[in-house]
């Protein structure tokens, strides 16, 4: 009985858990698929959905350009930060480098409010025409995410990695090919969810899009915020664009998935 | 054979630089009047060759967008729209090119706006620095159905024994809110309610409040500038204010701006409410609306708070002189009077009684009306800040957490410190 | 090490500019560095009126958005890790409120907890209990804001659990288990020690994340009801783009730096000595 009970709760946890946040989406799937008068509608009446605000988004508004610039910049600058960030956290982890303070130093500049950090950024990008383009906007986000990508790999790369990393060494291995087969294959899930991280972090991010970004260069939180118009917020509209902004990523999971599983079960292994 | 092949190649690309679209940038926000507009431009391209850039963002995050444009010496727009917020600050800056030249040279006719409109959006200290573009001005819209209807008249005239009709008085109006503030379903609850009250922290409360503080009598700053808002009209007003929060408005009003005002009136559960005027088309609208038709506009007593947006050309921009010709065009009696029939809000007197846009649009005319008779915010270099200070201190009034006087008393202290700070006050 | 670099340029330059600007009468109406005013800034911030309420409502907001955070969370994280079917299911749901960005997230749930119009209203006044002042009443505002940030953020910190937990060894549970330790036990005596430097990193992104929220209060709540919900950095970025004092709002950065530096500090020599 109790083995049965065991096997069950997780579950029970997991789906109330999943629950809470899949409700309110549905709820804005609803949105999306009626207009505003139906939205604010209480007692709340049925109809038939339709698609039409999916349509406009695509038509009127750009939405597609949002999207693409949007997964443009959070998989670049997660390419371009991971990598470093890893550089940095190896050598924090085996050499201690500078100690407590360095690492402290390293987060600082992310304890400053986006508000403060903008403004020299923007300085910098007018001088260099990096003002409204996306290479631009992914220096930005590096510039974001890399500290906290360093602060968390350190932790993956500490511990018990360390002693399978000597023992390879101690049977041979180079350092290089030590690192290769043994420590980064165990910090993997690790490594992952850092680059999950840096991804969510571009893709939320908003300050520095609106500054540094422009027509051509706008991503979907700044697309998503001009929903909020004169009139009131086209709430059917953002509900639509929010839906799509999210869909992909559904799709694209079951295929990465693979890649997730064997990352987070060779950790565990030996 | 080589040399003329040179020359022909040369001349076919001096003939593409010349005639290479020009092309202009404009940062604008998302009103009904910019897709109006993004609508005609192919009309603009025909005439002039220019090409028309326009970008749109929402207008709360227009301000953060702009100032970082606006301090480097070559911004990415050519023209910009500025909320009446920040004239102040922005002329205080010396971010804006002065127009007077412009006009000259070319007869621009700026007698066509209405006056308010170019003091609060034109003219700051005999300089012009902007056109008018849209205004939306601050008025009452209420549910004329509920106003005509003979049982209401006659249970209202033998309360408050007046007559039941389109209020011209504070008084009158207040007595309506209190009248139509009811408890349909005899559950002890309230649930018509005589006005929304729009009191969120900061730009809402103030920009409602103001309404209230205009019928009542009072005023912001006397003409050398004191603070005089916490006179006591200014009391009285926000007395008022407090009092239809929590007797005449939903339970929540202290958290309500504009968009959750209109769709309690939208959905049928309100009789008015102090909005902009530009709002009325959406209650027009059956996709956000169950109250088309029998909504109306009427001029808030002892005038609306007046609002808009004027045409900049920053002096950041790349391409002041295309646009000019943008700027001249969009604002040519022609091009504004399609926008407006297209369902824009016009600037200009003639297009309110213009009798096309009448037959399409009603109400229009008393729309000039409200323009006319509208208040102005006081403008200097700090009104965001104002705005969001005294918004603060208006809040915690209307919630109960500070006592009125104390409130206003706060607001005109802080009120007067940045006035200092501008220079428009002595110490 | 090229990283070194890399991450040196990316740090000490917005620290630099900020340390600068602090220093001097910077403001967007004159931005240049000509009336150097030393100290002028700090002092003038301890004269803000609102300040110290908005430590304080910062202060609370992050414990308890953190506490929550992370209980709740490492539930979550130990349920999926003993799960084996249908974790995929489970892992999309738990990732799609980090891919709807705050604006949006601000904006549903205004539409949700309007309080006349709001679709939570009705149903739980269907349940017979009153409807709700969710943004309106100082004190339920406050947890409204809350609420929303752990609906938005929860999967942070179940994603970095899970991936800490996902990479613990076994041997120590299998002798634990032959020992014969309950379920309970191991979590308490293994798991947790073993996972310290997760915990640590988690919550101090976390710690980090949330005292930079903004959009949910520039959307929901502006500050309000009164000063309810103004979070520090909702009152720096008013400094700066209202107020257009750069400098002001660069001191006030500076100062909070150098409070979360303290506290950082603090928290890292803590975890470090149960080592």
């Amino acid at each position: 009985m109790r083995r049965v009970v065991s096997a069950i709760l997780p579950h029970i946890v997991l789906i109330v858990f999943c629950s809470i946040i899949l409700v309110p989406l549905l709820w804005l799937l609803r949105v999306a698929l009626t207009n505003k008068l139906q939205a604010y509608q209480i007692p709340p009446e049925w109809s038939i959905p339709h698609i039409r605000n999916f349509v406009e988004i695509f038509t009127v508004h750009p939405f597609s350009d949002y999207f693409l610039n949007s997964v443009t910049v959070a998989i670049g600058s997660t390419l371009v930060a991971l990598p470093l960030a890893a550089l940095m956290a190896y050598s924090f982890a085996r050499y201690n480098t500078g100690g407590l303070p360095l690492r402290l130093v390293t987060l600082s500049s992310q304890m400053l409010p986006p508000v403060i950090l903008v403004l020299p950024l923007f300085n910098l990008f007018l001088k260099t025409s990096l003002l409204n383009t996306l290479p631009g906007l992914i220096i930005a986000h590096v510039t974001i995410s890399l500290p906290f990508l360093a602060w968390l790999l350190v932790s993956f790369f500490e511990g018990d990695i360390i002693l399978l990393e000597q023992a390879a060494r101690i049977d041979g291995a180079t350092r290089l090919q030590a690192i290769l087969h043994v420590t980064l294959p165990v910090a993997a899930p690790g490594m992952l969810a850092a680059g999950l991280l840096s991804f969510i972090l571009s893709w939320n991010e908003f300050l520095f899009a609106l500054i540094l970004g422009g027509a051509q260069a706008s991503t979907l939180p700044v697309g998503l915020s001009s929903f909020q118009t004169h009139r009131g917020v086209e709430i059917a509209l953002l509900s639509a664009a929010a839906i799509c902004a999210v869909l992909p990523v559904f799709f694209l999971l079951p295929f990465m998935r693979r890649h997730l599983i064997r990352g987070l079960s060779l950790g565990a292994l030996k | 054979m080589l040399k003329r092949l040179f020359l022909v190649v040369t001349v076919f690309l001096l003939i593409g630089g010349l005639v290479q679209a020009e092309s202009i940038r404009l940062l604008m926000e998302s009103v009904p009047d910019t897709r109006y507009i993004q609508e005609l431009l192919p009309q603009f391209k025909a005439e002039t060759g220019i090409d028309v850039d326009m970008e749109v963002i929402s207008y709360i995050d227009m301000h953060s967008k702009l100032v970082p444009q606006l301090i480097s010496p070559k911004g990415s727009y050519d023209a910009i729209v500025v909320d009446f917020y920040w004239v102040g600050e922005f002329t205080k800056a010396g971010w804006l090119m002065p127009l007077d030249d412009l006009v000259k040279r070319d007869n621009f006719d700026t007698g066509v706006y209405v006056p308010k409109l170019i003091e609060l959006v034109g003219r700051v200290d005999n300089n012009l620095y902007m056109l008018p573009f849209y205004n939306y001005s601050m008025a009452i819209i209420y549910r004329k159905d509920m106003l005509e209807d003979p049982k209401e008249q006659a249970a209202f005239k033998a309360k408050y024994d007046m007559d039941l009709e389109i209020p011209k008085t504070w008084d009158e109006y207040w007595k309506q809110v209190e009248f139509f503030s009811r408890d349909t379903n005899n559950d002890g609850k309230t649930d018509m309610f005589g006005t929304v009250i729009q009191g969120q922290r900061g730009d809402c409360i103030s920009m409602q409040w103001s309404n209230y503080l205009y019928a009542l009598g009072g005023q912001y700053n006397d003409s050398n500038w004191n603070p005089t808002l916490n006179s006591a009209a200014g009391v009285a007003a926000l007395t008022a204010y407090r009092e239809a929060l929590q007797k005449f408005s939903p339970p929540g009003s202290e958290s309500y701006c504009f968009d959750e005002g209109f769709n309690v009136l939208a959905q049928g559960k309100a009789f008015s409410l102090q909005t902009f005027n530009i709002m009325f088309a959406g209650f027009e609208d059956p996709e956000s609306s169950k109250v088309v038709g029998k909504v109306a506009i009427t001029p808030n007593p002892g005038g609306g708070l007046n609002g808009a947006w004027g045409w900049a050309i920053p002096k950041s921009s790349p391409n002041k002189e295309a646009a000019w010709k943008f700027l001249k065009w969009v604002e040519s009696y022609e091009i504004a009077k399609k926008r407006a029939l297209l369902g824009g809000a016009p600037t200009q007197t003639k297009i309110f009684v213009d009798p096309d846009v009448v037959a399409a649009r009603s109400y229009y005319p008393i729309l000039g009306e409200i323009l006319a008779g509208a208040q102005q915010f006081p403008v200097f270099t700090y009104t965001t800040q104002l705005v969001e200070e005294m918004g603060r201190e208006l809040n915690l009034a209307a919630t109960g957490e500070k006592d009125i006087k104390e409130a206003l008393d706060a607001s005109a202290e802080a009120f007067r410190k940045l006035l200092i700070k501008d220079g428009k006050l002595s110490k | 090490m090229p990283g070194l670099s890399v991450l040196l340029a990316v740090v000490v330059f917005p620290l630099g500019y900020a340390l600068l600007t602090s220093f001097y009468d910077y403001t967007l109406i004159k931005p240049t560095y000509d009336n150097f005013i030393g100290l002028g800034n700090y002092r003038g911030m301890l004269e803000e009126a609102y300040l110290g309420t908005s430590l304080w409502v910062t202060l609370k907001f992050v414990i308890a958005s953190v506490v929550i955070e992370f209980s709740l969370g490492m539930a979550v994280a130990v349920a999926m890790n003993a799960v084996t079917r249908f974790k995929s299911f489970y892992y999309i749901i738990l990732l799609a409120p980090l891919l709807i960005n705050p604006v949006v997230v601000g904006l549903m749930w205004r539409m949700l907890l309007h309080s006349e119009l709001g679709i939570v209203n009705y149903v739980i006044g269907l349940g017979g209990i009153a409807p709700i002042n969710w943004l309106g009443n100082p004190k339920t505002a406050f947890w409204t804001v809350v609420l929303v940030d752990i609906w938005h953020q929860i999967s942070f910190m179940v994603i970095l659990l899970l991936a800490g937990l996902s990479s613990l060894p076994r041997e120590p549970y299998e002798a634990a288990r032959m020992d014969g330790a309950s379920p309970r036990l191991c979590f308490i005596h293994i798991t947790l020690p073993l996972m310290r430097p997760v915990i640590f990193i988690a919550l101090l992104l976390r710690f980090i994340f949330a005292i930079k929220t903004f959009d949910i209060i520039y959307i929901m709540t502006k500050g309000g009801p009164g000063v309810a919900t103004d979070l520090i950095s909702y009152f720096i970025y008013r400094a700066a783009f209202f107020g257009l004092d750069i400098g002001r709002a660069s001191a006030m950065s500076v100062a909070l730096l150098i409070l979360i530096l303290a506290l950082t500090s603090y928290l890292y020599r803590y975890m470090r000595s149960f080592k």
